[in-house]
């Protein structure tokens, strides 16, 4: 069936994938270019960080060990930075967890529409955050907000308020904003962890006479474990990481009501052009999320056994 | 209440109840969506209003001609494409064989190696770009398309492998042992059995990659300098500093932005919904 070639390149290549060289043949590409745009960049990032680096003063370009890193312990913005990550973070996996539990298992009911709705409920996750975080600022404006008009006729309201300007709303606010981004993640991976448990399961417990809040403690969250813990430790990396949402609706303020790790960092580099600093920054939150994914999933799989 | 005693009247409530969520779910997803279609139809006088208009009195596309006109549109949307199409091309041809290689060969390290794949995406992204500006500076690449599609690969080829791998894992095996069996060598086999097989997650999986290069911001707003690479996303990022756009005009720049998102999702979002699954669940 095959034709009788020539030996061309194809059947070299061919006579090649049988060879054990064929498997370095097809990592190679990947793996080069996986280590020239991360793992170099990311040893560079270390040897940024201890040393000066100002695109402004292109003089300064020396070896500083841990200043940036002493610097860091008595920078008030740091710590606030710390703090305020850790909250954002866990209060958005919090909300977004519990939304797309409800979500998944209502989706999962056997009733008529539910692809439909899928499609509806999983599309903000695909959405661009530039676009997300304008288009909650227009939702919330101060003057112009339709959230404000329909509290306001609610009675919940008495006036407008500028959710983002006010130091005591403002981290809130962005915390919703992320909530209605990333919730569909969580709702789409819970999804296809309950279509992964078998039916029998569910009946065997309701002939031993398990209610559905029992079925729900004994099947649904053990059989879930690995999708949750998966699910939560690949967004608090993805939220740890990217500043986009908090640049776009807040830039950090009012004050450093908002003002996260990753904004200062990114901040400290493209606003006053300290890539030392901002350096040293990156890598206190790599650290950060090693140590924490690392106890993570020793604990959760502790508790498993 | 004897609705609640039988097991056809608990059925009913618990699926009112769902209708109930989907419902309030929808709701709380499509709106902000819907709100800034809307007020991307209004004329000016009816966003600036003391009295909430909700439906528009005048439909005008007058925002969507005025982002055309005034916003660098065409040169940012053909950047964005150009970008995207790119980072695919790449994440295509060099993701596909290295999720080929962990699908279907054994050799040593290989579920450490995917494993490191995976904690790539763990570095901060920050930390990635500021020595990406550097390199990229010295070597001519800042303000680049190519420069930028190559720093999009450091995310997302580890998404495309992932994605990818668990379609090859659900290609079955015993075709492929036929076509070996037939004389097949093992490239003619990946090309001519396993390709085709997974076909449709190749699809999805570069799909979600297009989307995913397509959104992204701060790898773009940080190496670009200027109009040679600058995308879409960050074209209206600076817009919003620099001119303080009206809000219509704005909410036009979105939409045009998410339509070809909404579009790509819709085709092939099953397989999509599949391919993400897959990989986290046995990742």
């Amino acid at each position: 069936m095959k034709p009788a070639l020539h030996r061309g390149p194809l059947t070299r290549l061919g006579d090649l994938s049988e060879t054990r060289y064929w498997v370095y043949f097809l990592l190679f590409p990947s793996l080069i270019l996986l280590l020239l745009v991360v793992a170099y960049p990311t040893l560079y990032g270390f040897v940024i960080s201890v040393r000066e680096m100002r695109l402004t003063r292109p003089g300064l370009n020396g070896w500083v060990g841990a200043k940036h890193y002493v610097a860091m312990m008595s920078d008030r913005v740091f710590w606030i930075s710390l703090k305020n990550t850790a909250i954002w973070v866990a209060a958005a996996i919090a909300i977004e967890v519990t939304l797309g539990f409800i979500a998944a298992i209502a989706l999962n009911r056997n009733v008529p529409g539910t692809k439909l709705f899928g499609v509806l409920i999983l599309l903000p996750y695909f959405l661009p955050n530039v676009v997300a975080g304008h288009m909650w600022a227009l939702l919330l404006d101060p003057r112009l907000g339709v959230i404000n008009d329909l509290l306001v006729r609610g009675g919940v309201l008495s006036t407008y308020k500028a959710w983002f300007a006010d130091p005591a709303t403002a981290l809130a606010a962005t915390i919703l904003v992320e909530a209605w981004h990333g919730f569909p993640f969580f709702a789409l991976l819970f999804l296809a962890g309950l279509k992964g448990i078998p039916e029998d399961l569910y009946k065997a417990a309701a002939v031993d006479g398990a209610g559905p809040v029992r079925q729900f403690q004994l099947i649904t969250v053990p059989m879930l474990r690995t999708v949750i813990t998966a699910a939560v430790i690949l967004r608090v990396i993805s939220l740890v990481n990217s500043p986009d949402l908090l640049l776009v609706l807040t830039g950090g303020g009012p004050g450093n009501a908002t003002q996260v790790l990753s904004l200062y960092a990114f901040q400290t580099a493209y606003r006053e052009f300290n890539f030392g600093y901002a350096g040293a920054l990156s890598v206190v939150m790599f650290v950060i999320l090693m140590v924490f994914a690392t106890l993570y999933i020793r604990f959760t799989r502790v508790s498993k056994e | 209440m004897t609705i609640f005693k039988t097991s056809r009247g608990r059925r009913l409530i618990a699926d009112i109840l769902t209708y109930a969520v989907l419902v309030t779910m929808t709701i709380f997803c499509l709106g902000p969506i819907v709100w800034m279609f809307l007020t991307s139809l209004k004329v000016e006088a009816d966003i600036v209003t003391s009295q909430m208009q909700y439906i528009p009195r005048t439909i005008t596309f007058q925002n969507y001609r005025a982002i055309w006109t005034q916003s660098n549109f065409p040169v940012l949307i053909t950047n964005s494409l150009v970008v995207t199409t790119i980072t695919v091309a790449i994440c295509v041809l060099t993701g596909t064989l290295a999720a080929y290689a962990f699908s279907r060969l054994s050799f040593r390290g290989r579920d450490r190696l995917m494993l490191s794949y995976l904690l790539v995406r763990m570095f901060p992204a920050v930390m990635v770009i500021i020595p990406l500006f550097v390199m990229m500076r010295t070597v001519g690449l800042v303000d680049s398309r190519f420069g930028l599609a190559l720093a999009y690969t450091s995310f997302l080829l580890p998404l495309f492998v992932w994605m990818l791998k668990g379609f090859f894992d659900a290609a079955p095996k015993e075709l492929e042992s036929a076509a070996r069996i037939d004389g097949s060598t093992r490239l003619g086999a990946m090309v001519r059995i396993i390709l085709p097989l997974a076909r449709n997650g190749l699809v999805a999986s570069s799909v979600f990659i297009a989307i995913a290069a397509w959104n992204e911001f701060i790898f773009a707003l940080m190496l670009t300098t200027g109009q040679g690479s600058r995308t879409w996303p960050v074209g209206l990022q600076l817009m919003v500093g620099e001119f303080q756009l009206p809000w219509g005009v704005l909410a036009a720049g979105g939409i045009l932005s998410i339509l070809p998102v909404v579009i790509l999702f819709a085709i092939v979002q099953r397989a999509m919904v599949q391919g993400l699954t897959a990989g986290a669940v046995k990742g």
